[in-house]
């Protein structure tokens, strides 16, 4: 290849595929359609930063359309006044994990009588309105770059979600139960979760708002899954850390968490955030953030490695046509020793978190906030009244010491992470887990 | 006719799309758009884009099916996979896709003056560093500089043949003085609106006059949200209630409450989609309905709500051209243009209270009942008429519906945040959790 002169580095990341959506409102479909899309991205390094091209409709022809393709982004490249090295990091194409029954060989019609079961099983009474969705996304993506690396996979991503609204009375609450996955069609058999989602819904019309305050709090795996996601994830995130943007930046090695706590982000698990590859041709597997409650490696791309090191280049994703971002992929709290009895009964008085609505962080300020689906009261160590609207805040550096006592399982839970306008698969995951001191929200008064 | 540029393949597809199906509409985007991003005070990459794309949507029999695709040379397989989508929906009540109608031909949201050049984004980014060395303390960490231009060409089988044109200039950035940050951003559609300068200023100011906050103590305080803040908790949680669908569904809180006081009188709220070099303006809806405004609340009293074709026909009601699409290959979906909250203004600095310049975790509110728990971000003790002590963070928490009858004051300034245009709002006894 003849790429023009000034050229440090290029590569291309091309996405075609297809995705199908199901949409179910009350009984009716309302819709169900295909969409069909082709995104590629070519970013060239040039003597101080990136030219970065986005193109839609892309067919790629090696030769002198690509060439001139890599000048233009070399022009652009030229606006940049930056220091940008490029780390490494370990390649070889992971495999993507076996299906059990391949979406494809499921017709549409049946996806939608699978998905209509669904939503049917949440009409139980008091429930007034629900919805499900389904969502199949097949991705082609094929990266090359200037080294000569070449990579080409496919992977299905799938998945639906429930949700049901309950009323009494004036009083409207929600119950809410996705699933998504990379392990292949999981649309048959799963009524249980239409009536979870209308349970949780019903169950919450007699629950009282929380009281807000200082308390000790146990967040069940799914919460303690986003805690681990918004309270340390995105603050290890080496984009952050370069520009100055979060309050783990010079702490590599600092004690910041009881030494029970290990947090970790690993992409080569076969869970929602699995990448064969990331989107710069880098497999990284287990990256221990925190290990024993010291801050033990940050997550990189290829250049925020080369500038701030420690840790592993390989936690670059990308959007298909966007260009990649330093990202989470699967993020985990790892298992403790503590039974679940042991856990409530340290907790004595306090309250008991159950599921996730989202969270957010400010990385730089190290503060958090995250929100439960609905709460338990705990007094003399027992799980009592149902409380709903419960949120947690907390700051990075300090809350990490109240994590006390982390369970012997843990479960991870996929979803979607948003950041820069770009929104990713990932999973998180925990044991049951016991906060001290926690800043817990909640509109309830006396 | 003007307002129509004929595209060769689109009057192809409604020739073979009228034989197949009794309805069709489709609903075309191609733009290109440059951008910059600063990694603290140096760009660290620019980028070009070229996108295009076309969505289209048939309605046989009260079946509604859609497909969309990048590629126009591919409106083949797309009619294909919509018409075989259709197949499988549930049929609606149904009454037609809208007849075209004579447009005005004034241009709403398009500047030729903005030019989608990296030298452009680049000017932009220089003014909002300039403006950050305000406070020299204060650290730029990320921002950048967006510059796009597009065009949305609609078309129906019904002969509606529209088509609009858009400019858009978005910078923003975040700055940090020690552990206390700051961001600021500003969006247009015409040259020269977008402030850099200021930008900057407020982002500094924000990361440096943020540090060293005091603990608040848990109570009740008057608060000021500021349009930024406000906006937020608004467009998670009070604007939902207003979609028809979810009126219809048994989704929204101010279902049934039309005539009812659901704000304070203060308070007025409407979407106005014909305001001139404002973003989100449009003369036609995402289903090719002409656009009106609509009152959503007038003087604290629900006037309405909002409705696109399919459930106003579901509804018994009539669409109110409030169809939006996320992106071309979205469907088309209830939402609103310019959302505007209005009324009398007043200073809402002139007494004692708590302003907040925005929140972290609006999007986790419970949008069915109203509740939220929210962390403030650059919380100040509003004193003598200016923002004076930082306020250490706290959670705001209560029910965003109950909180609008204790709107006090709507403050002079509107600005544009996303969709809405709003003011700083005072509300009284809103309850703070500390530390």
């Amino acid at each position: 290849m003849t790429e023009p002169p000034g050229i440090r580095y290029y590569d291309l990341r091309q996405v075609n595929g297809q995705s199908t959506h199901i949409d179910i409102d009350k009984g009716v479909i309302e819709s169900a359609g295909t969409v069909f899309f082709n995104k590629a991205v070519i970013r060239v390094l040039g003597p101080k930063g990136w030219g970065v091209l986005q193109l839609d409709n892309y067919h790629h022809e090696p030769g002198r359309k690509f060439d001139e393709l890599l000048g233009s982004a070399l022009k652009l490249a030229t606006v940049a006044d930056d220091t940008v090295n490029l780390g490494e990091g370990p390649r070889n194409l992971r495999h993507v994990p076996p299906v059990k029954e391949d979406c494809r060989d499921v017709d549409i019609e049946e996806k939608a009588v699978l998905l209509l079961a669904i939503e049917k099983a949440a009409d139980l009474p008091l429930v007034t309105s629900r919805r499900a969705n389904y969502l199949e996304r097949i991705e082609n993506v094929r990266f090359i770059d200037s080294s000569g690396s070449e990579y080409l996979y496919e992977i299905c991503r799938s998945g639906f979600s429930v949700m049901a609204v309950a009323s009494r009375n004036g009083t409207v609450q929600m119950g809410y139960e996705p699933d998504h996955t990379i392990r292949g069609f999981n649309l048959r058999h799963r009524e249980e979760m239409g009536i979870k989602a209308a349970q949780t819904a019903i169950a919450l019309l007699d629950a009282h708002a929380a009281k807000g305050g200082k308390m000790h709090a146990i967040l069940d795996p799914e919460l303690a899954g986003v805690f681990a996601h918004e309270a340390v994830g995105h603050a290890s995130e080496g984009d952050l850390i370069e520009e100055g943007n979060s309050v783990l930046k010079g702490r590599i090695g600092e004690k910041i968490g009881d030494a029970r706590l290990t947090i970790v982000d690993d992409p080569s698990l076969h869970e929602f955030g699995f990448e064969p590859v990331d989107a710069e041709g880098i497999s990284a597997d287990r990256t221990e953030i925190i290990s024993a409650g010291k801050v033990n490696a940050f997550l990189h791309n290829r250049q925020t490695l080369a500038a701030v090191g420690n840790g592993l280049a390989g936690h670059a994703r990308a959007m298909p046509g966007e260009p990649p971002l330093v990202r989470m992929s699967n993020t985990f709290i790892e298992t403790g020793d503590a039974t679940d009895e042991e856990i409530f009964s340290e907790c004595k008085e306090g309250i008991y978190l159950v599921g996730s609505r989202g969270g957010q962080v400010d990385p730089g300020r190290g503060v958090f906030q995250f929100n439960a689906e609905y709460g338990y009261l705990i007094e003399h160590g027992e799980r009592t009244q149902m409380v709903r609207d419960v949120s947690l805040s907390g700051e990075i550096l300090t809350t990490l010491h109240g994590i006390s006592l982390c369970g012997k399982k843990r479960v991870m839970h996929s979803g979607y992470c948003g950041k820069g306008g770009q929104s990713v698969p990932v999973s998180d995951g925990a044991p049951l887990m016991f906060l001290c001191d926690a800043v817990v929200g909640g509109s309830g008064v006396d | 006719m003007r307002w129509w540029v004929a595209v060769a393949w689109i009057e192809d597809l409604f020739k073979e799309g009228e034989k197949r199906v009794e309805e069709l509409e489709v609903y075309c985007f191609s733009g290109t758009s440059v951008s910059a991003d600063l990694k603290q005070r140096h760009v660290s990459l620019c980028s070009s884009s070229v996108e295009s794309g076309l969505c289209i949507r048939t309605i046989d029999k009260g079946k509604i099916g859609s497909s969309s695709t990048n590629d126009p040379d591919q409106w083949q397989t797309c009619l294909n996979a919509a018409i075989a989508g259709g197949k499988l929906a549930t049929p609606q009540e149904w009454r037609g896709l809208p007849d075209p109608v004579t447009l005005p031909s004034t241009n709403l949201t398009y500047d030729p003056l903005i030019v989608v050049e990296p030298a452009t984004a680049q000017a932009l980014l220089d003014g909002m560093l300039e403006g950050a060395t305000a406070y020299p303390d204060a650290m730029v960490t990320s921002g950048g500089a967006a510059i796009s231009v597009g065009e949305i060409t609609f078309a129906n089988s019904h002969g509606a043949r529209y088509t609009s044109r858009h400019s858009d200039v978005s910078i923003s950035l975040e700055a940090i003085s020690g552990q206390s940050t700051g961001y600021e951003f500003d969006n247009a559609c015409v040259h020269g609106r977008v402030n850099p300068y200021q930008v900057g200023e407020q982002a500094a100011f924000f990361a440096s006059r943020s540090a060293g906050g005091r603990d608040v103590p848990s109570g009740e305080y008057d608060v000021i949200l500021s349009p930024m803040a406000y906006a937020d908790l608004l467009s998670g949680i009070f604007v939902p209630a207003l979609n028809g669908r979810n009126v219809l569904q048994g989704r929204s809180k101010l279902a049934g409450k039309i005539g009812e006081s659901v704000t304070s009188p203060l308070v007025s709220m409407f979407d106005d989609p014909h305001m001139k070099d404002v973003s989100g303006s449009t003369w036609f809806d995402a289903e090719g309905t002409p656009t009106r405004r609509l009152d959503f609340v007038k003087d604290g009293i629900l006037n309405g709500f909002a409705y696109d074709l399919k459930t106003a026909y579901k509804a018994g009601k009539q669409s109110t051209g409030s169809a939006v699409r996320g992106g071309f290959a979205g469907l088309p979906a209830i939402g609103h243009h310019n959302f505007v909250v209005d009324g009398k203004r007043e200073d809402v600095l002139d007494e004692p209270a708590i302003y907040i310049h925005s929140v972290v975790g609006a999007h986790t509110a419970n949008p069915l009942s109203g509740d939220f728990s929210v962390e403030m971000s650059n919380p100040f003790w509003v004193k003598d008429g200016a923002l004076a002590e930082p306020v250490r963070g706290a959670m705001l928490t209560g029910n965003f519906f109950d909180l609008q009858y204790q709107v006090t004051a709507l403050g002079k300034e509107s600005r544009a945040v996303g969709s809405f245009i709003v003011p700083p709002v005072k509300f009284n006894k809103v309850r703070v959790i500390g530390k």
